[in-house]
């Protein structure tokens, strides 16, 4: 194993239009493999996944699907946005958890190749922009020469490095809806060493009615094969004075219903335990940006 | 102006000068073997065991040749048995290691033949098409496991020197020292303290993979590029492997991108490159990846027994170590590298002149172990300093009044490279760096652990270490240590060094050519450090055991000496002058340096003028050439403070100040000091808390599969912030050293673990025995703390 080459053959196509990748796609279909900012697919490649494909198209031309723009229902992110362009972005900045989760991500040098797009259809358990787009209720924007649909991203994944996308589609954009009033978000990680994927991950959503929770929602990532919203958990606080307990009440039961795992960089047991920890800040910070105090 | 009768000398040796190949470096244009390039030149990828013990049973390559590959198999190559590490003497050196191997391979990565073609591209599809056939065989991946009865042998047979040797349940080395009475000091002590401690293997990680170019020339001679530490030492086995005579064999002195130990011996690829070369007729490039890098070499782990006698006075009487070493695959020289654990051992404090050690090293099927920086003394550090702290913190006396009472100082032995290399110690500094280290850190107001609460909770610790300068005795060991150099003043007054010493990336090249300017007190910028080769130089052993300065500069000092006299003599002839009555001191103004008759300085030339003199009445070179021997290997010191701030609800671990107090004697070059003393700060932080190889025993590969995503280094943002970054250095001349320097380098990472299990005792009251300490150690450890009182 190498990672000086790419020792495997193929060939590449790096169409210029959003039209053109489409049509590719349809005609080859099942052969071509779509590279946004290859910061994960080289890897991969590099060392001997077993990707079938026999077309590396790369989107590096397609200049069209790089935007951050405003639209009816809120802000719309283009699928091939550097990550480098998102944190800095002031009409995002609202969108505490996401702007929060960029630039804990790798290195600088990956985040100005990497793409959101590319980060959500790689689908790693440790996505950092997914646990974010979930609590903000994003919706995907697919696309395929036959037409368009929509994918509310807690549909998305169905697994380690699978998604619902199908063969022939792309991922054009994620539309963000607008921030609602007296709410707050906060995206904590925890890491080997600062430049590194998440051995977990917290994001916490909050809307505030005076001193009571009105909505409140916990997503984590690498504590199961997909980001995962908690369902059920952040509802427990609906309409309850926000306190500290409260707040460490339902970091117990996040805590108690992951299923994280032992792997290589860390422990199923350590995991769990932080989560505690972690969740219960999360939470208080969302909550203060709110609005709240405790 | 009046001009004093003896104009003073000025030295740049202790001022801050830019790196002479700091430009280079930065802007990319630095020449590293792997920029070498020819024409008509292949490229060559090995191919490496899949296995971690396996048979070669058989291995086609006619689909590869007909493909235009030129194939290397043990067929090929000289079947001659070496150890790549050759800086000790033959008859201490076990050989066992062909250039590709004959009979089997012994761990997962292991090169097992190699080929090259017209591109690199070209080559791997060549690899493709290679057919190898395999008999799995049982292997062993641990060290106690592997010394049982009915274990997978690795071998049978090896040799120490030219005698056969027989390897019985995998054990390669056993080396028992024993000095004293060691039974009687154990009688002797008031208090005995046993405890078990566990330092696992680490990556060296290196910037530059191993890596050659080989360039068989028109008279039959071989030109090679590569990783190297010491060019002559890579000379002599590659021409023992390619039948050549060293005079056929020509390694150029290219800037290594980094070593920490790792290409001390020539490392594999190197032979191998030169083989496939010498076949094929044309330059052939190897370029090593980082993955295959990863499978090639690793850090010695130890586990040690240690036990301790210490009266109810603070003084130890007794020291017993017991040490297992799982070297891997083959012997680096793991004797050489538990003899030298021992020294440090013995070393560190008195003792009561009663200690014994035990050492065994054993063979498994992981990757050989090498020397990385230290060289057994961060692993041997850490057990014995974090003990002392533990005797310490139970009594309630002060560590740094304990280190005081029982430390190795001026007067007493100090082994320089195990128990056959010792010298007395001249200087130290550690007195002073433990006492204004203690200070700078208000010591004094540190509180135990059972004092702090709440979820952060932060602590200081103090541990303290050394390294050698050098390998040189009074009297020769089992370690070769010696240099050359060659100095010539060119016919304008300027300065060329042939030096064949090796610069890791420290510095050694901009000390050498301070050396020389201060001798023969000619302008830094008006030295040139000559682009050589083996050809050009004498002999050097190697740029390990931190002897760069100490005995390479040494030998630059001496050479230059001799060029001094040189050119006094010459400028006597031509002032008419007894040269006797000459000295030379720097004029700046002149951009020169210049010789005056002492008590008339108003007589003077410049030494441009005395060199165009020389030259127009044709009286030769100022020019001299010698090898040098240094008697003494002078402990370099280094002491460590650091403050660590423990999260108890999370396990995570913050270092939040660091005081790094060395003793190099004389700082050449403060900043590059400083440098080394925070760079071996931060890997010892990597060392203590992060990195760790771990083997999958199912299969026998690295956990992370030899990539770096999953080898966690600690980067800036792990260290305190620069402010909280201390460095100080103690004020010390050793009158053996050029200019009163001693070495640094390894010194410098000698003490950073136990100074941080010793901070982290003091922020919660647990002692880590093995490394590294993770935020899951950390947390589970605090539950179990928790559920037992």
């Amino acid at each position: 194993m190498s990672t000086r080459l790419l020792d495997r053959e193929f060939e590449y196509v790096a169409p210029n239009s959003l039209a053109d990748a489409l049509d590719l796609l349809s005609a080859y279909e099942g052969g071509v493999k779509v590279m946004a900012g290859g910061t994960d697919l080289l890897v991969k490649l590099k060392t001997g996944a077993d990707i079938p494909f026999s077309i590396l198209l790369d989107t590096k031309d397609i200049t069209e699907l790089s935007f951050i723009s405003k639209c009816e229902e809120g802000i719309e992110i283009g699928a091939l946005t550097k990550l480098c362009n998102i944190d800095r972005n002031t009409m995002l900045s609202d969108y505490h958890a996401l702007v929060e989760a960029i630039p804990l991500m790798a290195s600088p040098a990956v985040r100005n190749m990497g793409t959101i797009g590319g980060n959500i259809v790689n689908a790693s358990p440790a996505a950092d922009t997914a646990c974010p787009l979930m609590v903000y209720d994003a919706v995907l924007r697919l696309s395929s020469a036959s037409g368009d649909r929509e994918v509310p991203i807690s549909k998305f994944f169905t697994g380690v490095s699978k998604t619902v996308i199908k063969d022939d589609e792309m991922l054009v954009s994620i539309v963000l809806p607008r921030v609602k009033p007296d709410s707050g978000s906060c995206f904590i990680k925890k890491t080997r060493v600062k430049p590194d994927i998440s051995k977990i991950s917290v994001t916490a959503y909050i809307e505030r009615d005076g001193s009571a929770v009105k909505a409140c929602r916990i997503a984590m990532g690498a504590v199961a094969p997909t980001p995962i919203e908690l369902l059920g958990v952040g509802d427990k606080a609906f309409d309850r004075v926000a306190t500290k307990e409260l707040f460490l009440e339902l970091a117990e039961l996040a805590a108690s219903i992951i299923k994280p795992i032992d792997d290589i960089r860390s422990t199923a047991e350590y995991r769990r335990e932080i989560s505690k920890v972690l969740v219960a800040q999360a939470l208080e910070t969302a909550w203060q940006r709110a609005g709240g105090t405790l | 102006m009046k001009i004093p009768e003896v104009i003073p000398e000025k030295y740049v040796v202790g001022t801050d000068t830019p790196r002479m190949d700091g430009y280079a470096k930065v802007t990319g244009k630095q020449e590293y073997s792997s920029d070498i390039s020819y024409p008509d030149m292949m490229w060559a990828v090995v191919i490496r065991s899949p296995f971690p013990h396996a048979e070669i049973v058989s291995i086609d390559t006619s689909e590869a040749e007909a493909f235009g590959a030129v194939v290397l198999t043990s067929k090929d190559t000289n079947p001659y048995l070496y150890n790549e590490r050759s800086v000790s003497v033959p008859n201490a050196t076990f050989r066992d290691r062909r250039l590709l191997p004959t009979d089997k391979v012994r761990h997962y990565g292991e090169p097992v033949m190699a080929l090259a073609h017209d591109t690199e591209a070209l080559a791997h599809k060549a690899a493709r098409l290679v057919k190898i056939v395999y008999r799995e065989l049982p292997y062993v991946l641990d060290a106690e496991e592997a010394m049982k009865d009915g274990a997978p042998q690795l071998f049978d047979k090896i040799y120490l020197g030219d005698e056969e040797v027989l390897v019985h349940n995998n054990k390669g080395v056993i080396r028992n020292i024993d000095e004293g009475n060691v039974d009687k000091g154990f009688a002797e002590a008031d208090h005995i303290y046993e405890a078990h401690y566990v330092l696992d293997r680490i990556y060296h990680n290196q910037l530059e993979t191993k890596s050659a170019v080989c360039k068989p020339e028109p008279d039959g001679s071989m030109t090679v590029w590569c990783t190297t530490q010491s060019i002559h030492g890579t000379r002599s086995l590659i021409a023992k492997l390619l039948d050549l005579p060293f005079s056929k064999v020509n390694i150029k002195k290219v800037t290594l991108g980094g070593g920490f130990g790792s290409s001390i011996q020539m490392n594999t690829v190197i032979p191998i490159c030169a083989a496939l070369a010498k076949k094929s007729g044309r330059p052939v490039k190897l370029l090593s990846s980082r993955e295959e890098d990863f499978y090639s070499h690793h850090k010695y782990p130890t586990t040690f027994d240690i036990k301790l006698g210490v009266t109810s006075d603070m003084m130890i009487t007794a020291a017993e170590v017991k040490a297992l070493v799982d070297f891997g695959s083959h012997q680096i020289q793991p004797l050489a590298y538990i003899g030298c654990t021992a020294g440090w051992f013995a070393s560190l404090y008195k003792y009561g002149s009663n200690i014994r050690f035990n050492g065994t090293a054993v063979y498994t099927n992981k990757v050989p172990c090498c020397a990385m920086q230290g060289y057994g003394n961060p692993q041997i550090n850490f057990a014995i300093e974090s003990m002392i702290d533990d005797i310490c913190n139970e009594h309630g006396w002060d560590p740094i009044e304990f280190r005081l009472k029982n430390y190795r100082t001026v007067g007493d032995e100090f082994w320089g490279q195990g128990p056959t290399i010792r010298s007395i110690i001249k200087t130290s500094g550690v007195k002073e760096s433990l006492i204004e280290g203690g200070e700078l850190f208000n010591w004094k107001e540190r509180k135990p652990h059972t004092e702090k609460t709440g979820r952060y909770r932060k602590g200081i610790g103090v541990a303290r270490g050394f390294h050698t300068s050098g390998t040189g005795g009074p009297k020769e060991g089992e370690v070769i240590d010696y240099s050359s150099a060659y100095i010539k003043i060119n016919e304008d007054g300027s300065v060329d060094v042939v030096s064949p010493v090796m610069d890791h990336g420290g510095g050694t090249w901009d000390a050498l050519a301070k050396i020389c300017a201060d001798v023969l007190q000619v302008p830094l910028n008006k030295v040139g450090m000559s682009p050589t080769d083996t050809r050009t130089t004498g002999f050097d052993i190697c740029t390990h055991a931190t002897r760069g300065v100490y005995c390479g500069g040494a030998a630059v000092e001496h050479v230059a000496l001799k060029v001094r006299e040189k050119l006094l003599e010459v400028a006597g002839r031509i002032m008419n002058e007894d040269p006797k009555r000459l000295s030379i001191y720097r004029d700046d103004e002149l951009g020169q340096g210049v010789v005056y008759l002492i008590g008339f300085p108003d007589k003077r030339m410049t030494i441009e003028q005395i060199a165009f003199h020389a030259k127009n009445y044709s009286w030769g070179t100022i020019a001299y050439a010698d090898s040098y021997r240094q008697k003494n290997c002078p402990p370099c010191f280094v002491t460590h403070f650091v403050e660590v701030e423990v999260d108890t609800l999370t396990g995570d671990i913050n270092m939040t100040k660091a005081l790094m107090y060395g003793d190099c004697g004389t700082a050449i070059n403060p900043k590059l000091l400083e440098g080394q003393l925070i760079g071996s700060f931060n890997r010892g932080l990597g060392y203590t808390l992060y990195e760790h190889i771990d083997y999958d025993n199912k299969t026998g590969q690295l956990k992370n599969r030899a990539m770096m995503v999953d080898y966690k280094t600690p980067t800036f943002c792990e260290m305190p912030y620069v402010k909280d970054c201390m460095v100080r250095v103690c004020d010390v001349y050793e009158p053996t050293g050029p200019f009163g320097a001693k070495g640094i380098g390894e010194a410098a990472l000698a003490s950073v673990a136990a100074s941080i299990g010793n901070a982290i005792y003091n922020a919660v009251g647990i002692r880590f025995t093995s490394i590294p300490i993770t935020p899951e150690k950390m947390l589970k450890a605090l539950k179990e703390k928790e559920e037992n009182a």
